[in-house]
């Protein structure tokens, strides 16, 4: 297992998306976002350089979870919230594999929201999918962690008082090392990060804003409809100024802790007064920031990757340790082996 | 990482838990996760201490939950995989457990039980009798369950569980106590290696000779299909019949037989003798694999001349599958103490008195 070398993943196949298309027939409500998921992602598997076998899909339960049937490749269909924690497993026993995780956003922020942090905080290689619908779809419409406050759902007939997580801002409040966000219908937008995703060490989340048709149809409308769109969505983009709306003519100024929408048109103000984005931005301050615009209706809610710290992954501190350890091994004399361990002085 | 020597036969006093921690090293265990908990964190200490050094992973998991879960995974990819806890960790584990013996997995856990319910005591205890060989979680399934009363046996059962898992794809547990867990005791270290380990064909590790497509799961929605899967881990419940171990001693003559797992039976080994100095013969029975359970080794000893005490640390657990076993044919007799007391043979000796 991890005595034996990494493997190196790149090896000299030439697959198509449709080899990565299972026998399965696939199970979700005609006009369910989960369908360009898996679209996207099958389409990309074929350019990550990455063998068949060497995929492991893991998902807990809800509708997303069914993913891992669909890819013609390795897989657990697991426990509920618990697929972050049965791919550590995998990771840890196999570090070669491309391990990735499925999940909706009850699974892995509800049930499953410990096992999430602690996946991040380890950094250890995982390449999460947040599918958030921001409903529960399989039981059929309650409110989720991520439903919005006043959201009447089912469980909630008078509105949930709950406040809602953001995942974004878990995810980099846990340590994750490239948090990023999508949406369903940016098909482009969602393959480039997933291909992202895939050549990052260490844990890495992507959101995405999925519409259920069913249960909370139209939760990101605003941000999809051809009307509405431009104005309201902002695209990252590392190294460049935060440029939205119709005529690009709207920015992101920061005004030390607080960012705020400026005219471009009007001559006041110009590019270079814009916050310039930068993914890889050592202060973590300014991707939390980033991660609160969308809470703000003033605001556009930005997409792209918000944050990626480069360290060193679970399994690599693992395998440096253990050599480590082996190469510091010497002949030890009494006095060491008296005073190693559990020993103290009384004075 | 270049590959270690290989630990040779040894023979070592140790703590019982440190002994499993070894032998599971040993037994070329490449995985163990796991959570603190007295009376068994030493597990997970002597495995962090000596796994860098050997071969192996070890990872302490956020919680016993996440612990069973990152056991599901591994085994799912094909390594010998190990988790230890002691009963209000193995309790959080039962969802897992259940999802592991139906997507039929092999992994090996260890429960070094502790007085219940609840948080209870951290004193040894046999009250998670029931938990460990009744299912535990959800739907029919049923763990391989190895009681050792002794430091070898636990270091013996760990090979002796991953060989049963891997056989049979089913998870095994070694249901052991804190005094086993805390005591020390000399112990015979099998070679390192000895135990081979194939990397199994369905497990998630590459399709690299064109392997059709797998999945794990346990579900399957489909009534008839569910009803399939059933059917074929009844089957092979039954087949583990074969392993069936027990011990028994001064039997013929008894007029009535002690019958007690793990640490009880070695305290009614000495009551046997006690009884014998005073002139009753008495005998004793001791199941090892509790399942599956030695039935019918119980039965045949039934009759109308003898009688069974059954002692355990629990408040009558056991003694329902003897009964079960005798089914009606002697009178069957109870003594227990709980919530982590340990009985005297003194006492379990004035109970054997009173029954005949």
């Amino acid at each position: 297992m991890l005595t034996e070398k990494f493997e190196n993943q790149i090896g000299e196949v030439q697959l198509t998306a449709k080899d990565f298309q299972s026998s399965a027939e696939v199970k979700w409500c005609p006009g369910c976002g989960d369908f360009s998921i898996l679209a996207q992602m099958q389409r990309i598997s074929p350019q990550l350089g990455i063998k068949r076998e060497n995929f492991v899909w893991v998902s807990g339960i809800g509708c997303s979870s069914r993913f891992p049937y669909y890819m013609e490749t390795y897989g657990i269909h697991g426990i509920h919230g618990r697929g972050s924690a049965i791919a550590s497993g995998v990771k840890i026993a196999r570090p070669e594999l491309s391990v990735w995780v499925v999940a909706g956003d009850g699974d892995l922020l509800s049930i499953g929201g410990n096992h999430f942090i602690h996946s991040c905080r380890r950094n250890i290689g995982l390449k999460i999918l947040l599918f958030n619908n921001r409903i529960y779809g399989l039981t059929k419409g309650q409110y989720s962690p991520t439903s919005e406050q006043g959201k009447k759902t089912k469980s909630t007939p008078y509105g949930s008082v709950d406040y809602p997580f953001n995942p974004v801002r878990v995810a980099l409040g846990a340590g994750c090392s490239f948090v990023a966000r999508t949406i369903d219908r940016e098909t482009k937008h969602m393959q480039e990060i997933m291909k992202r995703m895939a050549g990052h060490e260490g844990t890495s989340l992507l959101e995405i804003f999925q519409n259920c048709v069913i249960f909370n149809d139209g939760a990101y409308s605003s941000l999809t409809d051809k009307e509405t769109k431009a104005d309201n969505l902002l695209y990252l983009e590392n190294d460049k100024p935060m440029v939205f709306g119709a005529n690009r003519d709207k920015g992101i100024k920061l005004d030390g802790f607080t960012p705020r929408v400026v005219d471009l048109s009007k001559g006041e103000y110009s590019l270079d007064d814009l916050w310039v984005h930068q993914e890889k931005d050592d202060n973590p301050a300014r991707a939390f920031i980033l991660s609160t615009l969308d809470e703000n209706p003033e605001l556009p809610t930005p997409i792209g990757i918000f944050r990626i710290e480069e360290k060193p992954s679970y399994e690599q501190l693992v395998v440096e340790q253990i050599e480590h350890i082996r190469g510091d091994k010497k002949d030890f004399t009494l006095h060491d082996l008296i005073g190693q361990g559990n020993v103290w002085k009384v004075e | 990482m270049e590959t270690k020597e290989l630990k040779g036969k040894e023979t070592r006093l140790m703590k019982g838990n440190e002994a499993m921690a070894e032998a599971a090293i040993r037994a070329g265990m490449d995985a163990y996760f796991g959570y603190p908990i007295t009376p068994q964190s030493e597990v997970l200490e002597y495995l962090t201490e000596e796994i860098p050094n050997r071969k192996g992973l070890v990872l302490q998991a956020e919680s016993e939950v996440a612990a069973i879960n990152m056991v599901y995974g591994a085994a799912g990819a094909g390594a010998r995989v190990m988790t230890s806890s002691s009963s209000p960790g193995v309790s959080l584990m039962q969802e897992g457990i259940s999802y592991i013996a139906s997507a039929e997995l092999p992994c090996l856990l260890v429960n070094v039980s502790r007085g219940g319910p609840g948080l209870g005591t951290i004193q040894p205890s046999q009250g998670d009798y029931f938990q460990a060989v009744k299912g535990g979680g959800h739907g029919d399934y049923h763990l391989i369950v190895l009681a050792p009363s002794s430091v070898q046996e636990m270091v013996d059962f760990v090979f002796e569980g991953f060989r049963l898992a891997e056989k049979y794809r089913n998870p095994a547990m070694i249901l052991a106590d804190g005094a086993l867990g805390q005591m020390m005791e000399k112990v015979e270290l099998p070679a390192e290696g000895s135990l081979p380990h194939i990397v199994p064909d369905w497990a998630t590790t590459g399709m690299k000779n064109k392997r059709p497509q797998n999945v794990i799961t346990s579900l399957h929605i489909q009534p008839e299909k569910m009803e399939d899967i059933n059917l074929h881990l009844q089957k092979k419940y039954q087949d583990m019949e074969s392993e069936i171990k027990f011990e028994q001693e001064d039997t013929d003559d008894a007029e009535v037989i002690l019958v007690a797992f793990g640490l009880s039976s070695r305290i009614c080994k000495k009551v046997a003798e006690l009884a014998r100095e005073k002139g009753i013969k008495a005998g004793t029975f001791r199941p090892i694999t509790l399942y599956p359970f030695p039935s019918e080794a119980i039965s045949r000893l039934a009759g109308p001349n003898r009688k069974f005490l059954v002692v355990e640390m629990n408040a009558g657990q056991m003694v329902e599958d003897v009964r079960l076993a005798v089914n009606g044919k002697s009178e069957v007799h109870f003594y227990g103490r709980m919530g982590g007391m340990i009985p005297m043979p003194d006492e379990i000796l004035a109970k054997l008195e009173s029954v005949l």
